[in-house]
């Protein structure tokens, strides 16, 4: 009920009751109510004719950066004795000094400003309009109005840096990179032996071969290196990716995926992004600066979604043929497996890098014994489904979100891989 | 400042309520009241603001049925007057917690408080005043004086709500 009819209900319930029972005293009760009605009469808010700017001192920022927003609110009729002037936040931004709402008295034609800061997680904010409240200063006689203006910020995922990420895909394109292309030509590494042809470097010459021979001069040949098409998947499903407590791994694949396509981007790779999250998203492939700023944009946008299982996960053949590479980025579950084994059948080289959800959720639950217990149980598990993965032929990094992702990179693709190993134990037997 | 404002309020419009019937050996309904009273301080204090409304019509009400109890209409008074005072402060406390600047809350407390204080002083004078004041009315006149009445206060809400 509204107050002021609410006051006066009982002003009539007073009065009547006075004049029913002719008790002068009693309809004097009803005096302190009446005049506090009439207070809110005198002076209450007229039509409120108010227009706001908001000035956000950046667009894009990191995560843990503050931002400065100042808000102008200038009015442009009459006074406003008390007014609430509130800046919706969007979710996941808060406030850490000065106020987004302020409860001020604005003059006919005054202005007022103010600043406050706001930092907030990674994703794309939008602001809403100003909302304005006015009110006499008993709050009987209440105005409300939204004060148009628009604003956006962009929370860009944190950058963790890899140096190199050794990928060796089956095919590379034609442009000089980094990537090996098992094919002979101008390069560091040493490929192999041909015949000298002429034009070749003296340099080039193997002289030790060539002497064992007697009419034929022997070159090196170079590995060439050159760029490679390169697809990254971030595995956004919910049920890989959060825990109990609102515990979220989402975060550190971000992160992941930022670092990877941040380092394969800078050595001139063709890079894309398929986000398989909330929205599943392809960041078409591309080369460059600018290729890393829409793939940062994407990722910034990237939430979790309830997708159970890769069902439409579809790489497109135009975008990354097969032998092209592809990076996934997810915590892994059971029934991924037949997937990705699938994803290998097409000729895709395939690298998971898997940020380890088992350490991530012991971290949260404390050490009792049932906790160690059901740990190692999962790690257990955890371990089999790595192991089947590598049995297909998928190069894979544990990553223990706890370590550098740069350090889990680092130890587990500078050494060969463990079918690798395999080949070589079993030549080695032979 | 505020908060404190409106437990001392509700005390002070319980504890004359409660004495008023008391002291006329209406112990049972001045128990209910400090019960009442003790109830208000509770939900007031569990956040539970919508309440208030309630509260502080049951009290007008008490007030109003003290009077046919012979409780001194000063203690009436109080209690409505107290009662006004908590169920205000009430709502003025859950506008304040909307703003975030306390440089805003503290003046606007002031402003809020300096009207108050107005409408207390002027209620206080009118009522004295009224007490002081005797005119014999048949009943015809009072009638027509209380639709007067009734119809001004109407004309006055209509006013106020056309404007929201």
């Amino acid at each position: 009920m509204s107050r002021i009819v609410l006051l006066a209900a009982l002003i009539y319930l007073i009065v009547l009751a006075g004049v029913g029972t002719l008790n002068g005293t009693m309809v004097a009760l009803a005096l302190p109510l009446v005049l506090y009605l009439l207070a809110g009469l005198w002076r209450g808010p007229e039509e409120m004719h108010l227009s706001a700017e908001r000035t956000i001192s950046a667009e894009r920022v990191a995560p843990g950066d503050s931002v400065f927003v100042h808000l102008t609110i200038t009015n442009h009729g009459g006074a406003l004795e008390q007014v609430l002037l509130h800046d919706p936040l969007p979710a996941f931004l808060s406030v850490v000094e000065g106020a987004s709402s302020r409860l001020v008295n604005l003059p006919a034609r005054g202005s007022i400003s103010w600043s406050y800061t706001l930092q907030g997680k990674r994703g794309s904010h939008y602001f809403e309009n100003i909302q304005a409240i006015a009110e006499d200063r008993l709050g009987l006689m209440v105005k409300r109005a939204a004060l148009p203006t628009r604003g956006q910020l962009l929370i860009l995922p944190s950058i963790s840096r890899v140096r190199h990420i050794p990928i060796q895909p089956r095919q590379t394109r034609v442009y000089s990179g980094v990537i090996p292309a098992h094919q002979g030509g101008t390069g560091i590494e040493f490929f192999g032996l041909r015949e000298y042809q002429v034009g070749d470097s003296p340099h080039h010459i193997n002289w030790r071969v060539s002497a064992r021979q007697d009419d034929v001069i022997y070159s090196n040949e170079y590995e060439q290196e050159r760029v490679a098409d390169v697809g990254i998947v971030l595995d956004g499903r919910r049920k890989v990716n959060e825990f109990g407590g609102r515990r979220s791994i989402f975060e550190d694949s971000v992160l992941a995926s930022v670092a990877v396509a941040s380092s394969l981007l800078a050595e001139g790779n063709r890079v894309g992004l398929f986000i398989y999250g909330k929205r599943n998203r392809w960041t078409s492939p591309g080369y460059g600066k600018y290729q890393r700023e829409r793939i940062m944009q994407d990722l910034a946008l990237a939430e979790t979604g309830e997708s159970q299982n890769f069902s439409s996960l579809i790489i497109p053949r135009r975008l990354f043929p097969p032998n092209s590479q592809i990076i996934l980025i997810s915590p892994l579950s059971g029934g991924d497996v037949s997937l990705l084994a699938q994803l290998r059948a097409r000729g895709y080289q395939l690298l998971v890098i898997s940020p380890d959800p088992v350490s991530f959720e012991a971290r949260g639950l404390g050490d009792s014994p049932s906790v160690k217990l059901a740990t190692r149980i999962a790690r257990l598990q955890r371990e089999v489904l790595l192991r089947e993965l590598r049995h297909t032929g998928v190069q894979v990094v544990n990553w223990d979100v706890g370590r550098p992702f740069e350090q889990a990179v680092r130890s587990a693709l500078s050494r060969p891989t463990a079918f690798l190993h395999a080949i070589q134990r079993g030549q080695g037997k032979r | 400042m505020t908060r404190n404002l409106v437990y001392a309020s509700i005390l002070a419009c319980t504890a004359a309520l409660t004495y008023g019937f008391a002291a006329n050996d209406f112990v049972p309904i001045s128990i209910t009241v400090a019960l009442l009273g003790i109830a208000w301080i509770v939900l007031f204090m569990h956040g539970l603001h919508r309440f208030s409304s309630l509260a502080f019509s049951i009290f007008i009400i008490i007030s109003l049925a003290s009077l046919w109890a012979d409780v001194p209409p000063l203690l009436a008074l109080a209690g409505v007057i107290f009662s006004l005072l908590a169920w205000d402060l009430t709502r003025f406390f859950q506008r304040l917690q909307n703003t975030s600047s306390p440089q805003d809350a503290r003046k606007t407390e002031r402003a809020h408080f300096a009207r108050l204080a107005l409408v207390i002083g002027l209620s206080l004078a009118g009522y004295f005043a009224a007490t002081r004041i005797h005119v014999t009315l048949t009943f015809g006149a009072a009638a027509l004086l209380a639709l007067l009445g009734i119809w001004g206060i109407s004309a006055l809400v209509y006013r106020l709500r056309s404007h929201e």
